[in-house]
């Protein structure tokens, strides 16, 4: 019994990690060139995704007006989970997720659950982002040439339709691009980036005007539950603080830069994400927003009477959301590959193309399952999925931070939490207090994919792990006995 | 065997002979230096075009008697002009004539000194030419008594690939050179907003590197396996860069260097035709190449 509780929780040495990406290449030895303007552009491009382009209307018709609070929670928790992320990026020096760090700091077993939850983090939203898409490329069909693809193509069959045509069609051209090996430039993300808070900016601007303080009369028709539920829902759009975290070893100054940038990407995103949410609720009464499609530019058509602004905004989405689904296509095949690199799935998902140089198997079993979701779920339930996939794997970082603070507290950190244990344990109290006021069915199939994630780990990886096979001694540091 | 030089009286010629010299010196080959010059229209017809005719083969054999001036006394070489449609026809047609074993060329001058360049004649030979094809980078000049000290062979890991490594070592053989097998990994760092740190990349690089430094090996052995006279030094070497010239001169070049390079597996089996990383290589390289055609490969690999 207790050699299965070691197997279980077996933890992969960094050093080894290192050595399988190349880190004594000397590929990775990165100038540190990052200071503290760049990185907070980072943490803001990275999280004003897309969350924000649909988000409302799910989370405004359960919190009401008081959307806003649901923000300024979420972005507490964000910010404090993106704290607790950098710790752990800056102690365990490997490339990925929290996946690898899982593996390093707590061991094989929880590793698979964070891997559970970085599918739902990286797949799902990718699939929920897809479905967004589709909703503003209809809009924008319907302002440009007066027609819109029909309900039964662009509908998950839940909501009347028979399957979600282009969402899939998106997922497919983004596929593509990735199995050509394809990847998108700086040059082009900050494009991307300026596109995004350009729309946001427009939105708030033009929506001014249709301000009618009656609709902030009734400004917390569902009390506290109604806020913390709504801001589990829109956790979603604050994905992408912790891309600051992941440069870690290209900033200057980290123990400064690190905290001050996440701070000021939180405060710019979430100011903007609140203005947008004010002028929102402002401009319609909240059981409008119920089922509202392509929702900011259906309510910047009703405000202005013209249609040009919806359709510039429904383009910078429909421009802006490609490439984030894109993006976050790419994360899932390198976490899988990650995984199939472990032994923790089949080899096929490891299989590099010598041409084209990416894993194209793992590439297309990828789409296929994404396609399948967005062309068959709703997109509230894909968010929420999302949200707590990406809330759970937050939880075990923080939890992470403390158990590597006990079991290793000589390893050299880049970055340590300030206020520590206070930050991890708020980021955890945090976590919970979303996680718990989601919807019921929404944690009960949370539980069961985590449960099925498990399933294939005994069935499957506990035997195949190359940890396992290979019978590696030495944990991390070699600190343990 | 003969090797063919297309010669203009230019820069672009002067940097041909300068490669043929070094082939030739290397493998012990003669030279045949060829002026191609159109053919006349309509043959039999009374000669109304005989002054410009007689210009013609004077600028040739002007143009002849200074590539004689250029070529050092250690090679042997014949000089020819030759009447044809188009360069690139006539310069075939020479080389099924002497049955050549290469066609050597030079740059157009439109591009960057030391890189090669393709012009009107050498693409179109590039594309459609039965035979190898040796390149050399604009402005090519070499010191006296420099021969091919090695060859190196683009590895793509298909299966035309293998053929193309034994052909190198076939020309390397008789080259006397060393034979260096090299792919190119050319990758960019993944953008910040995937959250998975910018060297997420580097796994999936690693493994690729894995698998194509097994492929060259088996290569490698291949050749030990089927040739007799093994050139001396058979080293692997893979480019890392962020784009092609990066990843190209990631590897390191030196004088007496010649890159070998096969064509795509799309066009005709006999012919050459570039693919797309063929034409990458093509362009950045520091050295002269061969560009080998897929059937030209499969022969030499079997003639040893």
């Amino acid at each position: 019994m207790a050699s299965l509780v070691q197997q279980l929780f077996r933890r992969k040495p960094v050093t080894e990690m290192a050595e399988e990406t190349g880190a004594d290449t000397g590929q990775t030895e990165l100038a540190r060139t990052i200071g503290l303007f760049q990185l907070s552009m980072f943490g803001i491009g990275a999280t004003i995704g897309t969350g924000i382009f649909f988000v409302l209307s799910e989370a405004v018709p359960v919190a009401g007006p008081a959307v806003i609070w649901s923000f300024v929670m979420a972005g507490a928790v964000a910010g404090l989970t993106a704290i607790c992320y950098a710790e752990l990026a800056s102690a365990v020096p490997v490339s990925g997720s929290s996946y690898s760090y899982a593996y390093a700091t707590l061991g094989e077993l929880p590793a698979i659950g964070v891997a559970a939850c970085l599918l739902l983090e990286y797949g799902v939203s990718a699939a929920a982002v897809a479905v967004g898409w589709s909703q503003y490329l209809n809009e924008l069909f319907d302002n440009l040439f007066g027609f819109m693809i029909p309900d039964s193509l662009s509908q998950a069959p839940e909501q009347g339709g028979i399957f979600n045509l282009p969402a899939v069609i998106l997922i497919g051209l983004c596929t593509l691009l990735l199995i050509r090996g394809a990847s998108e430039s700086a040059k082009v993300n900050a494009v991307m980036v300026m596109i995004k808070i350009g729309i946001l900016l427009l939105f708030i601007v033009l929506g001014l005007q249709g301000w009618n303080s009656d609709n902030l009369s009734d400004f917390t028709p569902f009390g506290l539950s109604g806020i913390t539920t709504a801001a589990g829902i829109i956790f979603f759009s604050y994905i992408g603080l912790d891309a600051v975290s992941t440069a870690g070893e290209e900033v200057k100054n980290p123990r400064r830069t690190m905290p001050l940038a996440i701070l000021i990407a939180l405060v710019t995103v979430t100011t903007l994400y609140i203005l947008v949410s004010v002028v929102a609720v402002a401009a319609q009464p909240y059981p409008e927003f119920d089922g509202q499609e392509a929702g900011l530019a259906a309510i910047l058509e009703d405000v202005t009477g013209s249609t040009w602004p919806a359709t510039l905004l429904a383009a910078g989405a429909v421009i802006s959301i490609f490439s984030v689904t894109l993006v976050v296509l790419y994360g899932q095949t390198r976490i899988l590959f990650a995984m199939a690199r472990d032994g923790m799935l089949p080899e096929l998902f490891h299989k590099v193309n010598p041409r084209t140089l990416t894993p194209v198997p793992n590439t297309i079993i990828v789409a296929v399952v994404i396609a399948l979701l967005a062309g068959l779920i709703p997109i509230n339930f894909l968010a929420e999925m999302t949200s707590i996939g990406t809330l759970v794997a937050f939880l075990v970082v923080s939890i992470g931070v403390m158990v590597l603070r006990r079991t290793h507290p000589d390893l050299p950190r880049g970055f340590k939490v300030p206020l520590y244990p206070i930050t991890p344990i708020l980021s955890i109290v945090g976590c919970i207090w979303i996680i718990q006021d989601l919807r019921p069915v929404t944690i009960f199939v949370f539980l069961i994919w985590v449960g099925v994630a498990l399933v294939w780990y005994f069935l499957y990886g506990f035997k195949h792990s190359h940890l396992g096979r290979h019978e590696h001694v030495g944990l991390i540091h070699d600190e343990e006995p | 065997m003969t090797m063919i030089v297309g010669y203009a009286p230019d820069e672009r010629g002067k940097a041909a002979l300068h490669l043929a010299t070094m082939l030739s010196r290397s493998s012990g080959e003669e030279l045949v230096v060829c002026v191609v010059v159109p053919a006349p229209w309509l043959p039999g017809m009374a000669r109304v075009d005989a002054e410009y005719r007689e210009y013609l083969e004077k600028t040739a054999e002007q143009a002849l008697d200074l590539a004689r001036s250029y070529l050092p006394p250690d090679v042997t070489a014949t000089f020819t002009r030759h009447s044809a449609r188009s360069a690139p026809a006539g310069l075939l047609e020479v080389a099924e004539q002497y049955d050549a074993s290469m066609v050597v060329l030079g740059s157009s001058s439109a591009g960057a000194f030391g890189r090669i360049v393709l012009g009107s004649v050498t693409d179109r030979l590039v594309h459609s030419a039965p035979l190898p094809i040796a390149l050399a980078t604009r402005g090519f000049r070499i010191r006296p008594e420099t021969k091919v000290r090695r060859l190196t062979a683009a590895y793509g890991g298909s299966a035309s690939a293998q053929s193309l490594v034994l052909a190198a070592a076939a020309i390397a053989a008789k080259f006397g050179a060393a034979i260096r097998i090299a792919s190119f990994a050319v990758w960019s760092r993944p953008p910040y907003t995937t959250r998975l740190g910018t060297d997420s990349e580097d796994l999936v690089l690693q493994e690729w590197i894995a698998e194509l430094t097994q492929a060259m090996q088996d290569a490698v052995g291949r050749v030990r396996e089927r040739t007799d006279e093994v050139p001396e030094v058979v080293e692997t070497v893979i480019g890392q860069g962020e784009s092609w010239p990066d990843a190209i001169e990631d590897i390191g070049w030196d004088e007496g260097d010649v890159m070998v390079v096969g064509s795509s597996e799309l066009g005709p089996v006999a012919k050459v035709f570039l693919g797309s990383r063929a034409t990458r290589i093509l362009r950045h390289s520091p050295v002269p190449v061969v560009v080998v055609p897929r059937g030209a490969a499969e022969d030499l690999a079997d003639q040893e």
